[in-house]
């Protein structure tokens, strides 16, 4: 298994586990707000696909510990590149400008992947790490956006993951050597389409509850 | 001394092969315990180096640039010829090698340049298994183009960047030998002499440009591959560090310069704008292919191109060689626009231009076709000049481009210092007064790939050499020298700068020993060289000190020689009474203005040999013989 | 695409990166640039700077130039925060002075990266970019024993395509612009121009798992996909180079 060790180690090895994981966590995303926009369908549409989420069992578990193993590979590969490129100029210049190519999603990869994580952790503790013998998981949504503190949270991380993801998507083919002047715009344009049906998506729904239950 | 050519016998077309039997061959497991040093990793050394290593000596290869890819060779745009007969239009290595000879107006040596012609295919094949992305036809095989005159497509070429990537070719190959440690690599290293040791050349004195040390280095032979010395001229086609230094010192250790007034003046060139400029630049030959070169009737007419009228324009090219038109060699080319110009009919701000005009093959073609040709050529020229030339005329101008003069080698290309061999741009051996478009790549890789690697090992396996080190007492006394010459430079202190006395040499050498010369203003500027020279060592005022990165000490010491070399060339312009290729003397030319050769006097090559500071060098002649090839006066009409 | 407005002479006040050595600390100095021709290229402006310079017993500005017809690769500096100033698609010794405006001023630094130590000034050491070359960068061919040139056909797109990436000069602006100085775009090229050609596929694997090894142990940073380097290359690289590379590289790796 050395020669995976090897690829895994170098640069490029490791931006590849960056954009499978990246691109893992996209697919994720995408059946995660196919799910959740069953709460358009009303209370009972939303309870009995969590219920039928959560009847698949052993296979639901092993899917979260792959979800785990996902982001713990993403984090620390992007951590290990963050160094690197830091540590590749020491010296910074006094004076640098854009030629043109880079983009608010690219400049901030770090930093909204890094606001993805805290809100990850946040999301995690309000909807799964909770106690939910007495209540049904549509009430523990309502009740937490029933505050408008937790709206604005949601919304405001649904906008980062947008922005994250809108340079992710697009550079997680690149990465994957799937770049030809053909088809490369279509990419981008799914891009952009991506990060926006999810920021969209998910952003709606706190609102939705707000404004509309 | 007798110079010998040491061409073998035989018949032309079976010299070479003959040679490589007769040459000693160097037992396989012995080629290890000889170390070869290369100076310069153009086409000519890079390929020279590498393929040395790839056969098993010991090589140490160095240049003045941070990389081996930077050689000035990497600047040639046009291509390179090989008579593969692709076309299927009648090539042959014969007609290639004559086509050259005629080339050279019949002061090159025949069994040379049919070498040339032979090697021309391998080198081909060579570089397509490199991996150099020669331009191709859509069925996947090779495309040729006919370049520089030639009456057949001989020419391989990779866009506007042959050079380039055969120097990338060469290069790549250089890198391998690296890797596996046959070439040790100098880089950033200016050869400042040579070491001999009982009269063989052993070694070399070199600085290192970053930290100023004063190195030297021993081998059993070296070989020289530094690079043309069209610098003199101050503006040039060449780069900025192209010089004449290296092959100057060769001189003064006892090599003879050959041919020093040959000089390559290409028609095509972007005109001058002011004294700042630092460097001139190509546009390729192949513009003429469809531009036409024009001026106006009327001298002294300033009027936009535009407003002049097809009937008051002299298309001088076209009226005056009718059958090749615009496509006539270099030399004659380069000629008539300075008649032109000298006529007062020359055109841009200083009037020392003529237009090319592609308004015609735009008109015939399409823009998008001759974009298609020229398009990075058009965009080049609009990013020097700010001028759209798909809607004005280029204007262009003769500059010195490339120096068919060198170090004298004989046929295994070893000059008169045995052990010291001269490849590429740097010998003089293979195109005679006027080097033909395309020629000169294909000399370089022919003398670096299939040339040095046979003979060298003649010389090593047929030399005794006794065992030197750079502690030998004539490394030693050859470093001091450098160090004392270095040391007087920065001492100096005087009021002018470095590039200022350049520039007055380039102004004295164009002016003089330029396009066309006379024994008048060579005499003059013989006298004229010899005042600066003296006012050089007074007056010029270097900056820093010899132990740091410094470029003003780099640039003194290679001004320094030019100034003598200059003289040197002026001397050679002044001793060939007669107009041969790049050397048209006004006082011998026909009554249409065309070089007017006296073969019966100067049919040979004139070899200098250095004979201290204040006495004029010796003159030795190696007569030309052609038995092959009749003499006729060339004919471009 | 002119800024100077048809103004032939030009004054100008220069920051420029001054550094003795590799290991000394180095700093911005002002320099005024008085009278400047716009027809001039951007180098014979420093030219002019350090004929003054030199006359007044002070440093000339140390730069890398030789071919100045920007096909040799030497030159390059950062010019107000771009590698090689602001025209798209050009070396700093073919722009021209025309492209800045009277009164302007002018920052130049050397290029920056781990990769590439200081010299002197604006002169800076990219020889990792010939070790990675050296680590794999040619096919193993040795003189002579080669076939016919025309034995092995080359579709014309695939010569075009090698040759758009053997385009690359090697001047490491690519690099210099990369906010993680990383060396995707040229390793990419290089790959890529002998990948295309059929010469170059029997080692392919090799080729391209050496290069990127050495080219991860010169310190250069990782590709993040910014796309600084295609907007700075003066021969207008494409990015569809990394792709390639990046496939070159799971091909080896993986199969
Ligand atoms: C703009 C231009 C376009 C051209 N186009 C064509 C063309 O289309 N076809 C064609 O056939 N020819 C062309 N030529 C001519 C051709 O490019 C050159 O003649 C040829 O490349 C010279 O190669 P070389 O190896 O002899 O020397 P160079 O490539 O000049 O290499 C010289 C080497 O020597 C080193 N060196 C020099 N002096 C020293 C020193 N003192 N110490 C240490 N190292 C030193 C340099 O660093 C360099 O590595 C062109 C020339 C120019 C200027
Ligand atoms: C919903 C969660 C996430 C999704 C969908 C996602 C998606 C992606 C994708 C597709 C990429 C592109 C990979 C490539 O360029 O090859 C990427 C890169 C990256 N991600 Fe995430 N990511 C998520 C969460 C995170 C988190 C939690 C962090 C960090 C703590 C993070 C940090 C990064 C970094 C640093 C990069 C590298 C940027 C680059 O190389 O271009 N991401 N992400
Ligand atoms: S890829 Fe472009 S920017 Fe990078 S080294 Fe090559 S030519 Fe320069
Ligand atoms: S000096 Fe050669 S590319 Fe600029």
């Amino acid at each position: 298994m050395n020669w995976l060790l090897d690829i895994i180690e170098s640069s490029i090895g490791k931006k590849l586990l960056m954009a499978l994981t990246g691109l893992g966590f996209c697919v994720f995303l995408f059946g995660h707000l196919a799910g959740n926009l069953t709460i358009y369908g009303g209370k009972d549409a939303f309870n009995s696909y969590a219920e039928h989420l959560h009847s698949l069992g052993p296979i639901l578990t092993v899917a979260e510990i792959g979800l785990l193993i996902f982001a713990m590979v993403h984090i620390l590969s992007g951590i290990f590149l963050f160094w690197g490129n830091l540590k590749a100029r020491p010296q910074r210049y006094v004076m640098k400008k854009s030629a043109g190519g880079r983009t608010i999603g690219s400049r901030t990869m770090p930093y909204t992947g890094f606001l993805v994580l805290l809100f990850v952790i946040f999301h995690l503790m309000n909807f799964h790490f909770v106690d939910k013998t007495n209540t049904t998981i549509f009430q523990i949504v309502q009740n937490a956006f029933s505050d408008p503190i937790y709206v604005g949270i949601y919304i405001a991380a649904m906008l980062v993951v947008g922005i994250h993801v809108s340079h992710g998507f697009w550079s997680a083919f690149q990465t994957l050597g799937a770049n030809h002047p053909k088809y490369m715009p279509l990419i981008k344009g799914l891009s952009i389409c991506f990060s926006l049906i999810v920021g969209m998506g998910f952003g709606f729904l706190p609102i939705y509850f707000l404004f509309m239950l | 001394m007798q110079l010998d050519s040491k061409v073998p016998g035989g018949p032309l077309s079976e010299k070479w092969d003959k040679h490589l039997f007769d040459l000693k061959l160097v037992n396989p497991a012995n080629k290890r315990k000889f170390e070869i040093i290369v100076v310069g990793t153009g086409l000519a050394g890079g390929s020279a180096s590498a393929t040395l290593a790839e056969l098993g000596y010991n090589v140490k290869t160095f240049c003045i640039q941070d990389s081996p890819r930077r050689a000035h060779s990497i600047a040639a745009q046009g291509g390179i010829n090989a008579a593969k007969n692709y076309s299927n239009d009648g090539d042959s290595v014969w007609r290639l090698f004559y086509d050259t000879v005629k080339g050279g107006d019949y002061r090159s040596r025949e069994a040379n340049v049919y070498r040339l012609a032979q090697v021309s295919n391998n080198i081909i094949d060579q570089c397509v298994a490199q991996g150099v992305p020669f331009a191709r036809e859509y069925g996947g095989l090779l495309a040729n183009r006919s370049f520089g005159g030639a009456q057949v497509s001989r020419t391989f070429y990779a866009r506007g960047q042959t050079g380039q990537q055969l120097l990338i070719g060469a290069y790549s190959a250089l890198s391998r030998q690296i890797a596996v440690g046959k070439v040790k690599l100098f880089t950033r290293r200016d050869m400042l002499d040579l070491v001999l040791v009982n009269g063989k050349a052993r070694g070399i004195v070199t600085r290192n440009l970053v930290n100023g040390n004063i190195e030297t280095h021993a081998a059993d032979a070296v070989v020289l591959a530094t690079g043309g010395y069209g610098n003199t001229f101050y503006l040039s086609t060449n780069a900025m560090a192209s010089n004449v230094s290296a092959a100057y010192s060769a001189y003064k250790k006892g090599a003879f310069f050959a041919n020093p007034c040959y000089t390559q003046i290409h028609p095509t060139c972007i005109p001058v704008h002011g004294t700042y400029q630092s460097k001139l630049t190509l546009m390729s030959e192949s513009l003429r292919n469809d531009g036409r070169v024009w001026v106006p009737r009327n001298p002294g007419d300033k009027r936009h191109p535009g407003q002049i009228p097809e009937s008051e324009r002299d298309y001088y090219l076209e009226n005056k060689y009718p059958s090749f038109g615009n496509l006539v060699p270099r030399d004659v080319a380069s000629r008539n626009a300075k008649l032109q110009c000298d006529q007062g009919k020359g055109v841009g701000e200083t009037g020392l231009a003529v237009y090319l005009d592609f308004k015609d093959a735009i008109q015939r073609d399409g823009k998008d076709v001759i974009a298609k040709k020229y398009g990075n050529l058009f965009q080049m020229y609009e990013k020097i000049t700010a001028d759209n030339p798909y809607e004005t005329p280029m204007m262009i101008y003769p500059a010195v481009h490339y120096t068919m003069g060198g170090l004298w080698v004989d046929y295994n290309l070893m000059s008169t210092i045995p052990g010291l061999f001269v490849l590429g741009e740097a010998n003089f051996s293979d195109h005679g007064a006027n080097r033909l478009g395309a020629s000169a790549l294909m000399q370089g890789l022919a003398d670096g790939y299939f040339i040095i690697p046979y003979t060298i090992g003649g010389y090593l396996a047929g030399t005794k050499l006794e065992k030197v080190s750079t502690d030998d007492a004539g490394f030693k006394a050859t470093a001091e020298d450098v160090k004392t010459r270095i040391q007087k430079l920065l001492s100096i202190g005087g009021k002018r700068t470095v590039d200022d006395f350049h520039r007055q040499l380039g102004n004295i050498m164009w002016e003089y020993c330029g396009m066309a010369r006379t024994a008048k203003g060579l005499t003059k500027a013989k006298n004229l060289i010899t005042e600066l020279r003296a006012e050089f060592w007074e007056n010029v005022l270097v900056s820093g000190s010899g132990d740091q990165f410094n470029q003003s000490l780099e640039k003194a010491g290679r001004v320094a020689d030019f100034i003598e070399f200059g003289k040197l060339m002026v001397l050679d312009a002044l001793a060939r009474k007669e107009s041969c290729g790049g050397h048209f003397n006004e006082d011998y030319q026909t009554e249409e203005n065309e070089a007017k050769r006296d073969d019966e006097s100067f049919c040979h090559v004139a070899a200098w040999e250095y004979a201290g500071e204040e006495n004029e060098p010796n003159f030795h002649k190696e007569a030309l013989h052609f038995e092959n090839v009749t003499l006729t006066q060339r004919s471009y009409k | 695409m002119t800024r100077s407005n048809g103004k032939k002479n030009i004054n100008l006040t220069l920051k420029v990166w001054r550094q003795v050595g590799s290991d000394v600390k180095g700093r911005l100095e002002t320099y005024q640039a008085n009278n400047i021709s716009t027809d001039m290229s951007f180098l014979e402006m420093l030219d002019v700077v350090n004929e003054e310079l030199i006359i007044n017993h002070r440093d000339p500005i140390a730069f890398d130039h030789d071919c100045r017809e920007g096909i040799c690769g030497m030159c390059g500096a950062v010019v107000n925060g771009r590698a090689h100033g602001p025209e798209k698609g050009t070396t700093l010794c073919q722009l021209h002075m025309r492209h800045f405006s009277d009164r302007d001023t002018v920052i130049i630094e050397p290029w920056r990266s781990r990769a590439f130590k200081i010299i002197k000034d604006l002169v800076v050491d990219r020889s990792a970019l010939d070790a990675i070359i050296q680590a794999g960068g040619y096919i193993s061919v040795s003189a002579g024993g080669t076939p016919d040139a025309n034995v092995i056909p080359v579709p014309q797109e695939a010569a075009e395509k090698a040759m758009d990436a053997a385009a690359c000069i090697g001047c490491g602006a690519c690099i210099a612009a990369c906010p993680n100085a990383s060396a995707m775009l040229f390793v990419g090229a290089k790959v890529s121009h002998l990948a295309l050609l059929p010469q170059g596929a029997p080692e392919a694997a090799r080729r391209v798992l050496k290069m990127v090894q050495k080219m991860d142990d010169c310190g250069f940073g990782n590709c993040t996909n910014e796309r600084e380097c295609e907007a700075v290359c003066p021969k207008e690289i494409s990015i569809t180079n990394i792709a390639r590379l990046n496939r070159e590289y799971i091909k080896a790796g993986f199969l």
